[in-house]
């Protein structure tokens, strides 16, 4: 819960026809979800297009919004399906998944010494190792790091099990680190 | 539940410096939020205007249509329409004259003046007559005489006629006086045979201005038709003096 009010009340009290409800929210929000679109299209243009179509998805569905659960998951779900489109447009989105086998959990030693480098290569090499990453494990990546969400809410948000997106994480983790070592 | 969730990744990744939607377009999506929400009672009014305007419609159209169809069949059932060309020409309805008073205006209509005016096909002589003469074509349109001892005062109709009727040419005096005595004077001899009370005579006088030639011939030819001969001779006798120019049917010379 962030400030007095949560983002579903926010989302209600616009319904209704608070504005200023919608401001508050969208100030909230807009960061993380630019840059979830951002780094998922790796397009500036097709990210400001993704954004500005994903709140005006929020806006005209005030009307209809319900408690079903939480407000990211929900917008997080609305730009998923924008990212798809997105993707089939330009068909480019794989879907690829690396099997678990290839994946090997790097010492905590090793992270630990990266995360000892100055923390702007560190998130710089990070971003490129993001960027690398194929989109389903970046997308869960992403989800979580900047909707906040659960291993259940990715699920939900991407259509995909509960153990797929746990899968997608693990593997979008293990990576990370791996770029981060290998650039130390 | 436990999440691989990995803190320290967690934290560099949110060292990075994060990209910023560009201005214009957060003023874009403010400024739209705002007129979708701004809309929203609008969106409802014109609902209720999409929602009741074609009822509403509707029902206007059966109002107007429904007057206009009554307008009309009342004009169709127009007793003088149904009459004989000759006699219907002669004089205007009693209905259409009191259409006249109801809505004629201050000064006479185009159509009000053609009633008056204008000679009709099949109209008889006598009525042409009356028009060269000025005699207006039946009771109902009988501009007042001028008021004497012996005249009747004005029905307070009469009072309330309009300038249109006013404005009809005056006939001369001693014809209408004359008219108006013969009807006083039958219903003065039905009241002295004990036939009509006063007041009733006086209501058979206020009929008879009133009672069309028409009607008067229709009621003749009930009497007829009832063996009431001395009674219809009567009538008849009474018709001619009022209606001297008038050219009777066949079945009543």
């Amino acid at each position: 819960m962030r400030g007095e009010a949560s983002d579903e009340e926010l989302m209600l009290r616009y319904g209704k026809g608070d504005v200023r409800a919608f401001e508050v929210l969208y100030r909230r929000h807009r960061l993380p979800l630019y840059r979830f679109l951002l780094r998922q299209a790796g397009d500036a243009a097709a990210a400001e297009e993704l954004f500005q179509d994903t709140w005006m998805r929020v806006v005209n569905s005030r009307g209809r919004y319900e408690v079903r659960t939480k407000f990211t998951a929900w917008v997080y779900a609305i730009a998923h399906d924008r990212l798809m489109d997105f993707f089939r447009a330009r068909a480019s989105f794989p879907g690829r998944e690396e099997s678990e086998s290839a994946l090997e959990d790097l010492p905590a030693r090793e992270i630990a010494a990266e995360l000892r480098l100055d923390r702007k290569r560190a998130a710089e090499r990070l971003l490129a190792a993001l960027a690398a990453l194929p989109d389903a494990q970046r997308e869960a990546f992403l989800l979580q790091q900047e909707g906040e969400l659960s291993i259940e809410e990715i699920a939900a948000t991407t259509g995909a099990s509960r153990e797929t997106a746990k899968s997608r994480l693990r593997h979008a983790v293990a990576k990370l680190r791996a770029g981060l070592e290998k650039e130390s | 539940m436990i999440e691989p969730r990995d803190e320290e990744l967690s934290r560099i990744y949110r060292d990075a410096e994060g990209p910023q939607p560009p201005q214009r377009v957060d003023d874009n999506i403010i400024a739209a939020s705002r007129r979708v929400a701004g809309a929203k009672p609008r969106s409802a009014r014109a609902g209720f205007v999409r929602r009741w305007s074609a009822p509403v419609a509707l029902a206007a159209t059966v109002v107007v249509t429904s007057t206009l169809t009554l307008v009309e069949f009342d004009r169709q059932s127009d007793p003088d329409t149904t009459t004989s060309a000759a006699s219907s020409d002669d004089r205007p309805s009693r209905s259409r004259s009191a259409r006249q008073k109801a809505t004629a205006p201050a000064t006479p209509t185009p159509q009000a003046r053609r009633d008056r005016e204008e000679p009709r096909a099949g109209e008889g002589t006598a009525s042409n007559e009356r028009l060269a003469t000025g005699q207006p074509a039946f009771a109902a349109d009988v501009p007042r005489a001028p008021a004497g001892a012996d005249q009747p005062a004005p029905s307070p109709d009469a009072q309330r006629a309009p300038e249109v009727l006013r404005q009809v040419p005056r006939a001369p005096a001693t014809p209408l006086a004359a008219d108006a005595n013969t009807l006083r004077e039958s219903a003065l001899t039905l009241q002295r045979a004990g036939v009509m009370s006063a007041p009733a005579g006086r209501v058979a006088v206020s009929e008879a201005r009133e009672r069309t030639p028409e009607k008067w011939l229709e009621d003749i030819r009930k009497l007829k038709t009832q063996a009431k001969t001395a009674e219809a001779e009567r009538e008849l006798a009474e018709f001619r003096k009022r209606y001297p120019d008038y050219r009777l049917p066949e079945d009543l010379r």
